[in-house]
């Protein structure tokens, strides 16, 4: 029983991230201060988010590197819309997603039709609309939602304190989406497949599983879901910037290679997932309040990546190189 | 013969200007199990990727059980009740035993848009499957794929034919990179398979295996058939080969047949 559970892949982001919390509390006690924790959930949300799609696509075999050009494009987008052609709040959220949704078709045909890498497919993807978010804002940040209450800015954004915690509502559409994501992963006919494609492609089209919209599916739930995770950003810190949401793709990549996804596809874990976005969000947050300059972050991250892929990399000989 | 199961007649397969296939005609009837020889190049895969959808034929028709079928696509092959076993048996290697004897076909528990797959049922279902076709160990159906040995994984791959009810199995080389038992294994497979009601195309290099349990050798040559009705019982592993080679009238006296 106990074998069987520490050769689980969550394990080893499990003990860091526990390590984190003892090292950063025990150096600086305002880290694990209500107002703190809430504070590293809401930002925790929003890459939560788009890493939660991405373990999904990357069990299928795929990588989406235009998430997160889509993060500050979709918010650019929506607040342009809203502010310029005089449509109602509503109607401009319901064609960014719609947009959205059509830069993950894009994604997602161009790379099953053509079978081009996706590594190729999303980077040219990135390019063309983080270009598009700068050339209709020229540069500029767009202004965003000033004060006032609508249910569309309150559920993505609001908040409210239980006790001295505050929660954003955010959270629970992270935990929403979590639960939902390991359900299809693990349960559905679904998960099975996008499993298979991600494993054997091959074997999964002999079986007759349809490749090609299984991935468009979840390319299409990866743009939407950065869109979602960028527009909650941008009415939180009531900021839309052309250039927010740069080099996104790469720590999301992170947070779901560190928790235990397989690159190469055909495995993945969703709990693994929510540990790995969890570690590196915390990593940031605490090791400003331990006094180590935030610049020096990266250095911390690259840490953790190379030392856990090291870690699983020793394990997996010692096991023969299976599991 | 018996009832007839695949009538292929008249099939030609172009590769560019090549041509693989040549007028080829091939019966196989029920409760049939026929054996496929030929030396590499001999056009036995062309055909078995024909009539597994693997590729499209470029000319000819194909009927199962009297009835013309248009196969373009290896979905359209399983619904027309042809599984293949390929060498490397097309299996997941992470997914478990289960999930891969399901996929594609997976039952759905429950309200139909949750999509949640019935697992107990597929488990208790392959439970019983994998005693059918004789592992004898007590594998959990969870087990990854990529824990099996080779001869398992044949097995799992010959299991999952035999749930579905294929008309026809189609085993290329299932006998390569086995071991004595693991041979013998796949070769008790294929003579329960046609006593429980299923037709079966056997290729393989070794003739040796081939004889101990077809009812019938065709012989390709050249990307024709060169001999269609060889009784195993009454003919020589010598005179097969001859006649794979080229080298024997015993072909020319079968082709005219």
């Amino acid at each position: 029983m106990f074998q069987r559970l520490i050769r689980r892949p969550e394990i080893g982001p499990l003990i860091l991230l526990v390590a984190e919390f003892v090292i950063f509390s025990a150096m600086s006690p305002a880290f694990l201060s209500l107002s703190n924790l809430s504070n590293i959930m809401a930002f925790t949300v929003e890459l939560g988010l788009m890493a939660l799609a991405m373990t999904l696509l990357m069990t299928a075999g795929e990588f989406d590197l235009s998430i997160g050009s889509v993060f500050g494009f979709s918010a650019v987008l929506m607040w342009t819309l809203f502010n310029s052609a005089g449509i109602s709040l509503e109607a401009a959220f319901a064609i960014t997603m719609a947009v959205s949704l059509f830069i993950g078709w894009a994604n997602g045909y161009i790379t099953t039709l053509l079978a081009i890498p996706s590594f190729l497919v999303t980077l040219g993807m990135l390019l063309v609309v983080r270009g598009t978010a700068l050339y209709i804002t020229d540069g500029f940040p767009q202004r965003t939602w000033s004060g006032g209450h609508n249910w569309l800015t309150d559920g993505l954004a609001g908040s409210f304190y239980i006790g001295g915690f505050r929660f954003y509502s955010s959270f629970a559409l992270f935990a929403f989406v979590a639960v939902v994501s390991g359900y299809v992963l693990s349960w559905t006919a679904f998960g099975n497949w996008l499993q298979a494609v991600g494993g054997n492609p091959n074997a999964a089209h002999a079986r007759g599983v349809n490749v090609a919209r299984t991935k468009i599916a979840l390319f299409m739930l990866s743009s939407a879901l950065a869109a979602l995770a960028g527009i909650t950003s941008s009415i939180r810190t009531a900021a839309s910037n052309p250039n927010s949401g740069t080099g996104y793709e790469l720590e999301v990549i992170a947070m779901v290679v560190i928790g235990g996804t397989v690159l190469t596809g055909g495995r993945g874990t969703i709990v693994g997932t929510v540990i790995g976005v969890f570690l590196l969000r915390v990593m940031r947050n605490g090791i400003v309040f331990v006094g180590v300059p935030g610049l020096a972050y990266n250095i911390f991250i690259g840490a953790i990546i190379l030392g856990m892929m090291i870690l699983r990399a020793l394990f997996a000989r010692r096991n023969g190189g299976g599991a | 013969m018996t009832e007839q199961l695949i009538r292929m007649r008249g099939v030609n397969k172009f590769y560019g200007a090549v041509q693989a296939l040549h007028d080829v005609n091939l019966d196989v009837g029920n409760r049939e199990v026929v054996g496929l020889l030929g030396d590499n190049g001999a056009g036995k895969s062309t055909l078995i990727k024909v009539l597994s959808g693997a590729v499209p034929m470029s000319s000819g028709e194909i009927h199962v059980k009297g009835r013309k079928v248009a196969i373009r696509s290896t979905t359209d092959a399983i619904a027309a009740g042809i599984e293949t076993i390929y060498q490397d048996s097309a299996l997941v290697p992470q997914l478990s035993i289960a999930r891969n004897l399901f996929l594609g076909r997976e039952p759905i528990k429950g309200w139909k848009f949750l999509n949640r797959m019935d697992q107990e049922l597929m488990e208790q279902v392959t439970r019983k499957l994998l005693k059918r076709v004789g592992i004898e160990k007590n594998i959990p159906p969870t087990t990854a794929i990529s824990a099996l040995s080779g001869g398992e994984r044949q097995s799992v791959a010959i299991a999952r034919a035999m749930y579905f009810e294929s008309n026809l199995i189609i085993l290329d080389e299932p006998t390569n990179n086995l071991g004595v038992a693991e041979t013998q294994g796949v070769l008790r497979f294929v003579r329960e398979m046609r006593d429980a009601g299923h037709s079966c195309i056997f290729i393989a290099h070794n003739i040796h295996h081939v004889f101990q349990v077809v009812d019938r050798i065709i012989v390709m040559r050249g990307g024709r058939v060169v001999a269609d009705n060889i009784d195993p019982k009454t003919t020589t592993v010598q005179e097969v080969e001859m006649i794979i080679t080229g080298e024997s009238l015993l072909a020319g006296k079968a082709a005219a047949h």
